[in-house]
């Protein structure tokens, strides 16, 4: 579903210029569920955002979903991020003065030859997806955080993407609404076969995905399957 | 995705709040100056119903007030004018000759209908020395000495006033207890004002020198052959001196005097015209620099709009979309005001100069707002997506 070839990430501003990623291959099969660690600054965020094509890398191949990413224009990027892949921030990122169900109805606007009636069944969907079927008329002020990021899930799988890429999303969060989160997730992941790919800094939470590659100075120092792969499998 | 933009900007309405109540504002300036100009220029552009080339005014003041003997002298005057050569036709006119800075009105009564309408004195070549056309009925002239009426020769606003559709020429129209008017003409369009001016009723009365032996007329309107320029004002204003001793003379062109009413008009327009360019320019400032201001502020939705799939081209065409709203609801409020103008009959001022106006003042705006929104929204698309979703 996404693979990474010899991926080099370099940030130049005019005084330093920093390795944010170095000789980073890897290959993510399709319906797996994989998490990311590392202390920060390891490039984790960089590594998203390379694969949600949100930035290009310095160097190296980046291939999604058997599309390989080449010269692509700005648009032709646009609608394969639109088509493709939803992101979970672990800030949330909704807009305050949109209502829940106007925010989850946004990548939606971004798509050709979807009508309001259908977007709107589809915002009610993916909001009974979280749980969150009660508050559609909120706005974001209105709601804890954890129905806040519930909202950014929703937003996230509206358009059926085939990847979703969280980074720390339940960063912001305590332990008892991160679980909740993390439920959702792994309840993508299990019915729809979702790809996701999961920045996190909780053990626990890594723990509980089928695969965790470790990252130190944007290189990848460990990439194994975890126990709860195990478990799942016999 | 308008509905989206229209959702958007209602519901940030109270940040909004500001840029709309000053579009709004904006617009109104912008509508009455418009106004304004525009009711200017169509007038303009209307006919004068006369033809102000190559005649002078000559204004004669004489030295005594002995009536019987100036009226001598007026009539040597006006007969020395006759014979010359270079002068095509002359006619005495009261005081208010076209382009002229002095009024003279009077109401007529027709019925039940009673109109303020401006009164023109003057003699039975006037028509000949302003080449005024009479489109019904014919000009006043000798032939109405024997008439038990004054005859008028009245313009088109005025015969609409009084008699409508009606027939207008025969009419009677009570002067006094003995005497009435009689229309014998009517005129097409016609009004001296200025050419800013619109038209106003209207009325020609007849000089006529032998039915008054005591009258006096200060002003002469002379019809000069073309190519006749100062030397012969100068040996014209010499020879009636000669026989006018003592009087004082003072000759004006009507074209000076046009340019003179011209410029009376012009300057208040210019003036106007100045401030709301101030205005205008004021608000497109703070236009900017609120647009310029919001999208920093919006750098984590840009980026999250980009990560969800909208374009650079998207986010550009939004941000302009956002702004032809927030304008859309000021103009809204705006032409709600501006549309009673035209609906109260506020003043008596033609709709369509309003509707030109408002078209113009509305265009005006959007155009403005798109300028303003121009830059901003081009930093907008360029803002690169991980770059605005890192920052916070
Ligand atoms: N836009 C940028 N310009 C310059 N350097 C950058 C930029 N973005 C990231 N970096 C640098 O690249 C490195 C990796 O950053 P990244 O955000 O990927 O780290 P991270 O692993 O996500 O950290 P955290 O866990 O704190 O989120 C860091 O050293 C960072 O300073
Ligand atoms: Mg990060």
């Amino acid at each position: 579903m996404i693979t990474l070839k010899n991926i080099e990430k370099v940030y130049q501003t005019k005084t330093i210029e920093t390795v944010a990623l170095h000789n980073v291959n890897l290959h993510i099969p399709q319906g797996e569920f994989v998490s990311i660690m590392g202390p920060s600054g390891c490039g984790k965020s960089t590594l998203l955002n390379i694969m949600g094509l949100l930035d290009e890398p310095t160097d190296g191949l980046v291939e999604i979903a058997g599309t390989p990413i080449g010269r692509y224009k700005d648009k032709e990027l646009a609608q394969l991020r639109n088509q493709k892949i939803g992101f979970v921030f672990q800030s949330y990122h909704l807009i305050n003065d949109l209502s829940v169900l106007d925010n989850v109805e946004l990548p939606l606007l971004y798509r050709n030859g979807v009508s309001a009636a259908e977007t709107r069944r589809l915002a009610l969907t993916a909001l009974e997806k979280v749980g969150l079927s009660a508050r559609t008329k909120h706005y974001p002020s209105q709601l804890s955080g954890g129905q806040r990021q519930r909202v950014a899930i929703a937003r996230a799988l509206i358009g059926q993407p085939e990847i979703i890429l969280a980074d720390e999303p339940t960063g912001n969060l305590d332990s008892v609404m991160g679980e909740e989160i993390m439920n959702i997730l792994l309840q993508l992941n299990k019915t729809d076969g979702t790809t996701i790919v999961m920045v996190t800094h909780d053990e626990n939470m890594a723990h509980k995905t089928e695969r965790l590659i470790r990252f130190f100075d944007g290189q990848q120092v460990s990439d194994a399957k975890t126990n709860a792969y195990e478990f799942q499998k016999v | 995705m308008i509905r989206h933009l229209f959702k958007l900007i209602w519901n940030r309405k109270r940040s909004n709040f500001l840029l709309m109540t000053e579009i709004f504002f904006c617009f109104l300036v912008l509508f009455a100056v418009l106004s304004l100009v525009v009711y200017n220029v169509r007038n303009y552009n209307k006919p004068l119903g006369f033809e102000h080339e190559h005649v002078w005014l000559l204004t004669m003041r004489p030295d005594t007030d002995s009536t019987s003997l100036n009226r001598q002298t007026l009539e040597q005057i006006l007969q020395r004018a006759k014979g010359f050569q270079e002068i095509e036709s002359v006619a005495l006119t009261s005081s208010n000759a076209p382009f002229a800075f002095s009024q003279m009105s009077n109401n007529i009564t027709y019925g039940q209908k009673k109109v303020e309408a401006n009164q023109y004195e003057v003699q039975d070549d006037f028509d000949m020395v302003m080449r005024v056309k009479v489109s019904k009925g014919r000009w006043f002239g000798p032939a109405d000495n024997a008439s038990h009426h004054d005859p008028i020769v009245i313009n088109q606003a005025l015969k609409q006033q009084l008699f409508g559709e009606e027939e207008a020429v025969g009419k009677l129209i009570p002067l006094n207890d003995s005497t009435n008017y009689q229309v014998v003409g009517v005129t097409d369009y016609f009004r001296a004002g200025s050419e800013f001016e619109a038209e106003q009723p209207s009325f020609f009365s007849r000089i006529n020198l032998q039915e008054d032996p005591n009258a006096f007329w200060n002003e002469v309107l002379i019809r000069v052959k073309p190519g006749m320029g100062v030397a012969f004002e100068e040996k014209m204003v010499k020879e009636f001196a000669g026989t006018a001793k003592g009087w004082a003379m003072e000759v004006a062109t009507l074209e000076k005097m046009r340019q003179n009413k011209a410029k009376m008009a012009k300057v208040p327009l210019i003036a106007l015209g100045i401030i709301c360019g101030f205005l205008i320019f004021n608000v497109a400032l703070g236009l900017f620099g609120v647009l310029w201001y919001n999208i920093s502020r919006r750098n984590s939705e840009i980026g999250l709009r980009r990560a969800l799939g909208a374009s650079s081209g998207q986010v550009y065409r939004q941000f302009i979309g956002e702004v032809l709203v927030l304008a859309t609801f000021g103009l809204l409020l705006g032409v709600a005001f501006a549309v009673q103008f035209p609906l109260l009959q506020v003043f008596q001022v033609e709709s369509g100069v309003y509707f030109i106006a408002l078209g113009i003042a509305v265009a005006t705006i959007y155009l403005l707002v798109v300028g303003c929104a121009f830059y901003p929204s081009r930093q907008a698309a360029a803002i690169h997506p991980a770059m605005a979703l890192h920052e916070e």
